[in-house]
């Protein structure tokens, strides 16, 4: 699993790349302190790039989500297909979470 | 150990390997190749072979989690042993370990309007798969099945328990 977190006209932009799971996700833990200290207005989580997600990764990227939430920003996922849209889907996260939704 | 026969008309795989997070790839992807030879005309049955496989990678991924990260926690660690059995329109999935039993029938179906972050796993494998047994060992045994038609992966699916020896 790769990540990394950018800005792009205003937004801050997270891409993950890769497979995120039990045994990466604790690589991506530091990144949500970051955030809740940084307090982005606006974040992207672009998953365009994510082959493989687990429920461990999912408990991350909803973890993040509620950082986010709990200091008044707005965070939306983006580009999210394949095995990681079917546990988004079964989790009725998509419905909270994705923006664009690949079909 | 990897094992590759064929016998009455299915595909039958057999894999071993330490009961330990880092052989989880090794695992899926197995189980991703043989979904693969299963469905073999992909260029025709892309959607459908994407699907199938998504949901039985999902479904093993979390069982296999669940028997390294909890099963083999705080003991010596122990082998993890999967067969995967094939025809053309079915594929079963049986896992056995060592390692502390788990009941996946005793896990608490989690409130998903709370955004819960933890406790989605036993929710998932058996979501993504037609019919789920779970044997307490040792060895615990986990069986998994799964049909090309069958459950669309939107809830918990009918489950059968075979209860062995409790941990």
């Amino acid at each position: 699993m790769h990540f990394h977190l950018s800005t792009q006209n205003g937004v801050s932009v997270l891409v993950i790349e890769g497979e995120l799971d039990a045994l990466s996700v604790v690589e991506l833990r530091p990144l949500i302190s970051q955030v809740g200290e940084e307090r982005p207005p606006k974040m992207v989580v672009d998953l365009s790039r994510l082959r493989l997600i687990d429920s461990s990764g999912v408990g991350a990227i909803v973890a993040l989500f509620k950082v986010v939430r709990a200091y008044g920003g707005n965070l939306v996922v983006d580009g999210v297909r394949d095995q990681p849209l079917a546990i988004l889907r079964l989790l009725h996260l998509d419905r909270v979470l994705i923006r664009e939704v690949a079909r | 150990m990897i094992e590759f026969t064929r016998a009455n008309g299915c595909n039958i795989i057999r894999l071993e390997v330490p009961g330990r997070i880092e052989y989880r790839d090794v695992v899926l992807r197995t189980v991703s190749s043989a979904c693969k030879l299963m469905i073999p005309d992909s260029r025709s049955h892309a959607s459908r072979c994407s699907e199938f496989t998504a949901h039985m990678v999902s479904a093993i991924g979390e069982a296999y989690n669940n028997i390294v990260l909890h099963g083999y926690a705080g003991r010596e660690i122990g082998s993890v042993r999967m067969q995967i059995e094939s025809s053309f329109d079915w594929m079963r999935i049986t896992i056995s370990d060592l390692g502390a039993s788990f009941d996946p029938f005793q896990a608490p179906p989690p409130d998903l309007e709370a955004l819960p972050e933890s406790g989605l796993g036993v929710f998932i494998m058996r979501s993504f798969v037609d019919e789920v047994s779970y044997t307490a060992g040792p060895p615990n045994i986990l069986t998994l099945v799964k049909r090309l038609d069958g459950d669309d992966g939107n809830g918990p699916n009918r489950v059968g328990l075979t209860e062995g020896k409790a941990s």
